[in-house]
């Protein structure tokens, strides 16, 4: 979950009647997606659902309680100037194949007002947030902050050859060149990758040739570093799609405007279209059918009531024909049609569960054929004196490699010994066995469970089939000791297989056999090779079997 | 191990005796004094196991007292021979300092041969008996003798010697894992007054234990008499195998579904991200994807094998109206939709994909759905969190269900297994709005989330073609056998333990 720590302070700067840290914490958890996982003095830890991203800046959250606790209703006012003429962004068209997708909104500052450290630190906070987030570590958009005063724009958003580039990165204190930048700077190591355009890179640069950052790695210190004092703020946003750079744009400008700060749209020229940027500055306009809200809540509700709990939830509504049309700030990308719409009213009003009784069924319920039969044999096995195991899927790739199997591995496995799919529950059960070395012989050992096989070309590429099996270790055991198993199981079909001889990795050669019912391979045993049984430290001979339910169910017709 | 024969042998208002138990009499009457079992088995030739036995049978029928004797010993354990041999590191330590007057840094013993575990001991000891400067470098203080031997030395050598060593350093010298002790206990056995008043006679001719093949056959149980067992003997712990405890109580958690009108459905563990994710609404490039991550598969591709169906889910997630409609049902995702990320197969994070196949088929309204199986998520491993885990996924289709009807199927669900109290909080899934989880409470763990849900969003019905609102929800099975078999470890679920699953100890 995405969480941060804001200052409880400035959360709840403002609010009439400010709530105790426990009436947070339960406001909170019952009304809201966000939720107070620590309070520790100013701090406030903040875990929201990954649609809330708004809820973790301190003025999002702050608006948010605002609704909560009734101080404040309906959509927060958006003041916003003008676009001056060269309020604007020019795209070069190398930038395209990489990254064209750019976003930008102007912030000014009220008037007498100015960034502040807390608002400062709040933006840098937020940035980092979405960063990690909505940007998907900067891979899907990626956000700067820049001095517009500072600036002569219009800005310019192209590639410039390494050599070209010479700019002193944020936090540095002297100018390097693009290829050093590139070649020692820890956010290039990271990032650079990102930024490359063959032997250039991009960049943000203004008219006067400064260069504001190098998108999406880092600003510049001289052009690209927004400071306490700063009046007029560039908030911009680069990255692969135009709805992610949109959404970054639109939640970035959320602490700004919830102090206050106007805004003022930033155009933006690509070389085959242009964006006005207006959809930074305004609220959309969404419909919410008197229907849908109906449908999810489960009864009609009042056009007031629907229109109050929308208000709670900081958005502005009107009644509308047969519904609702409601005004969505830019910074709730989550709110994407109706039944989002309804799920505002719902949760502002709070989730009750009153005398709320599942409805009675007009069907019978049911287990699947497949699941009886598998319970069928689980208890066969019981009844021989196996011990059931209920083993993970999982297995060791290493216990893949002794058995001389070829399981499906995990591309991006968290553990060695869950890292392939087992294709036979001889992986699970040869493990287990040689887990329970200490406890003697005899050992009788049973599984039903599902294995996966390869099946290139199917619609998974693999195939999840169900497999019964068995392992008997002890003094004297043998082979006969499998077959006759496996003929018990079939004897309750009233069923006889055919053995035929087969060589397996695993097994003694000469000791292994393949069992056909009707031509189709149902089933396979063996006696497990010496080289296996001293591997696991096993010192009596084991044999096992397995049954292919799969295989066998359709031999089975209605039996 | 008990001979079974012998376990149940003789004994009964007549005191009757088997050949062991006789022999072991014979032979403590002959001795006239106290034996143990060292002497009694070359006395009475009878295998250890059957001695021991015989031993308590005997006690048990009042005709042997037994003396015990508690004893203490000490024994080097491998560490600490090799210490003995070696030095102790305090020793070592102490004369590398003396061979450097001028002190060495903590950091340079490393070349010292001491291990990093060997330094920490040596310096805090040497510390402990004020043979060190404060600080460092470390310096032994002046007229100290690096070649005294210490009380724990001199302990390891008496240890070594079979002698008792000093109690005063042995608490140090066990802690180090140099010395362990040993406790043992020295059984005498004598004959009781009872035992030395029995009458040794066997009058009634040769008697039959156990009934042999070869008694059988040739007829020799004809006029024997046959030996009584004591049938109320104390008999060997006997162990069989039962029901995996985790698999039966999937077993009946489904059965608990089945009774409340669900059908049951499963399917592939390895799916497409098209099955797992897309057709569930779920973005392809946007943090909500990664409401939980998912294995990806090596070497393993899938495809699409329903083109229009990828093409209304295409439609849904960019914003689009579904082909052959006026609307979009949403502004979507707003990005491209990609079939070569639909296409790649993973190992599948949720049965909700489970429950997106079985609305592909279109079941008829009112369809109530479950499925209860196997997930896989990158977590990481601890005793709350398995890669390897159980969900079940539930959906109710039918005309006229709200959010108060899923409230409902939790308030079933929960007091189905025996929980009244419950509390709801918003939530949120890709698939559902709204988006609910319903936290129980559990005696000991208090408030613990188990049961998420929510109506399954426009986005995801359309492309299905169902035209009926559906409630969807997936419990945390697992975390709730965990609570049900007092697990507190959720890889103990999994377990293959014998010593567990039978009943057999470790």
């Amino acid at each position: 979950m995405p969480q941060s720590t804001l200052s409880l302070a400035r959360t709840i700067e403002g609010l009439r009647r400010p709530p105790s840290p426990h009436e947070l914490t339960e406001l909170l958890f019952r009304f809201s997606k966000a939720e107070a996982s620590g309070i520790d003095g100013d701090e406030l830890t903040i875990e929201v659902t990954p649609d809330r991203l708004d809820l973790l800046s301190e003025g999002g959250l702050r608006q948010h309680l605002e609704g909560l606790l009734g101080e404040r209703s309906g959509l927060p006012a958006i003041p916003r100037h003008d676009p001056g003429p060269e309020q604007r962004i020019r795209v070069a068209p190398e930038v395209s194949p990489v990254r064209p997708a750019i976003a930008a909104v102007l912030a000014t500052a009220p008037p007498g007002g100015s960034l502040d450290v807390g608002l400062l630190g709040e933006l840098v906070r937020f940035q980092e947030i979405l960063h990690a987030t909505l940007g998907l570590d900067r891979r899907s958009a990626s956000l700067g902050i820049y001095p517009w005063e500072r600036l002569h724009p219009p800005i310019r958003y192209a590639v410039r050859p390494l050599r070209e580039i010479r700019f002193t990165p944020l936090g540095g204190t002297a100018p390097v060149d693009g290829p050093a930048f590139f070649a020692g700077h820890p956010m290039a190591a990271r990032y650079g990758h990102l930024g490359r355009v063959g032997e250039g890179a991009l960049v943000l640069e203004d008219r006067s040739g400064e260069l504001l950052s190098l998108p999406p790695i880092l600003n510049s210190a001289t052009g690209g570093e927004a400071r306490v004092g700063d009046r007029v703020l560039l908030l911009e946003s680069t990255g692969r799609r135009s709805a992610r750079v949109e959404d970054a744009v639109g939640l970035l400008e959320l602490p700004l405007v919830a102090r206050g700060w106007s805004l003022s749209p930033v155009h933006v020229e690509h070389p085959e279209r242009a964006e006005t940027g207006e959809c930074f500055v305004r609220p959309r306009t969404e419909r919410l059918p008197a229907s849908a809200l109906t449908a999810v809540a489960g009864a009609p509700w009042e056009s007031t009531d629907a229109i109050r709990e929308l208000g709670r939830a900081r958005l502005g509504a009107d009644p509308a024909e047969s519904g609702w049309s409601v005004d969505v700030p830019p910074w709730r990308p989550d709110l994407q049609g109706p039944a989002d719409l309804a799920e505002e009213v719902l949760l502002t009003r709070g989730l009750e569960i009153g005398s709320a009784r599942l409805p009675a069924s007009r069907r019978r319920g049911r287990r699947l054929p497949a699941q009886a039969f598998r319970r069928g044999l689980r208890e066969r096995l019981l009844g021989l004196g196996f011990v059931p195991l209920f083993n993970p899927v999982l297995v060791a790739g290493s216990i893949g490699t002794l058995l001389g199997r070829d399981p499906v591995a995990l591309a991006n496995p968290v553990s060695l010994e869950l890292s392939h799919l087992r294709d036979a529950l001889l992986l699970s059960l040869v493990q287990s066995l040689g887990r329970n070395v200490r406890f003697g012989y005899p050992q009788r050992l049973s599984e039903v469970g599902p294995v996966v096989l390869r099946a290139p070309g199917s619609e998974t590429g693999a195939r999840t089939v169900y497999h019964a099996g068995f392992l008997i270790a002890g003094e004297g055991v043998g082979f006969s000791d499998a077959a006759a198993t496996l003929e018990y199981l079939l004897r309750r079909w009233q069923l006889v297989g055919v053995r035929e001889p087969v060589e397996l990795a695993s097994t003694i050669p000469g000791r292994a056999a393949r069992v056909r019912l009707a031509g189709e391979p149902i089933a396979e045993m063996g006696e497990l090779h010496p080289s296996v049984l001293d591997h696991l430290g096993v010192p009596v001979p084991a044999v096992y079997g397995e049954l292919d339910l799969d295989a066998l169910a359709p031999l089975l017709g209605g039996s | 191990m008990v001979d079974p024969e012998e376990s149940a042998a003789s004994g009964s208002p007549e005191l009757t005796l088997s050949p062991p138990e006789e022999q072991i009499l014979r032979s403590l009457r002959s001795s006239g004094s106290p034996l143990g079992e060292e002497e009694l088995a070359p006395a009475t030739g009878l295998p250890a196991d059957t001695l021991r036995g015989s031993l308590q049978r005997l006690r048990s029928k009042r005709l042997l007292d037994v003396e015990e004797e508690h004893r203490t010993g000490y024994r080097l354990t491998e560490r600490g021979s090799v210490a003995r041999s070696a030095g102790l590191p305090e020793r070592r330590l102490a004369r590398l300092l003396a061979s450097a007057p001028g002190g060495l840094d903590p950091t340079a013993l490393g070349a010292s041969g001491l291990t990093e575990e060997e330094c920490s001991v040596a310096i805090g000891v040497l510390r402990r008996r004020g043979l060190l400067e404060p600080g460092v470098p470390l310096r032994l203080r002046p007229n100290v003798d690096p070649g005294a031997p210490t009380p724990e030395e001199q302990a390891l050598d008496r240890i070594a010697g079979g002698e008792r060593p000093d109690e005063g350093a042995l608490p140090a010298l066990v802690r180090r894992g140099l010395v362990e002790v040993l406790h043992s206990t020295l059984r005498r056995w004598r004959l009781s007054k009872e035992g030395a008043a029995l009458e040794l006679e066997r009058s009634r001719g040769p008697m039959i234990g156990a009934l042999t093949p070869a008694l059988l056959t040739d007829g020799g149980w004809r006029g024997a008499s046959f030996r009584p067992y004591d049938v109320r003997a104390v008999v060997p712990y006997r162990t069989g195998p039962e029901p995996h405890p985790y698999a039966q109580f999937l077993e009946e958690f489904a059965e608990i579904l089945v009774g409340l009108g669900f059908e049951e459905a499963e399917g592939p563990l390895v799916e497409t991200e098209f099955w797992n994710n897309d057709v569930l609404y779920m973005p392809q490039e946007h943090p909500a994807r990664s409401v939980h991550d998912a294995f990806s598969l090596r070497d393993v591709v899938g495809r699409i094998t329903d083109p229009a169906l990828l093409e209304r889910v295409a439609a849904a997630h960019e914003g689009r109206p579904l082909p052959g409609t006026a609307h979009p049902l949403s502004r979507g995702w707003r990005v491209p939709y990609r079939t070569d990320i639909a296409e790649r197969a993973v190992l599948r994070s949720q049965t909700t994909a489970v429950s997106a196949r079985y609305l592909a088929r279109k079941p008829e309204p009112p369809f109530r759905m479950f499925c209860l199986d196997r997930n896989f998520r990158p977590e990481s491993l601890d005793a709350s969190h398995h890669i390897e885990f159980a969900q079940c996924e539930g959906i109710l289709g039918e005309e006229g269900i709200s959010v108060r009807d899923l409230i409902g199927i939790f308030r079933e669900l929960a007091e189905g297994i025996g929980i009244r109290e419950l509390k709801l909080r918003p939530s949120y899934f890709p698939f559902t709005e709204p988006s609910v989880e319903a936290y129980v409470r559990h005696p000991q763990l208090g408030w613990i989330e188990v049961f998420p849900g929510g109506l399954f969003r426009p986005e995801v019905l359309g492309p299905l073609g169902i035209e009926v609102p559906v409630a969807a929800w997936g419990i945390g099975v697992t975390r709730l056998a965990m609570v049900a078999l007092h697990v507190n470890d959720i890889r103990e679920l999994f377990s293959d333990d014998l010593g567990r699953l039978t009943g057999r100890g470790a």
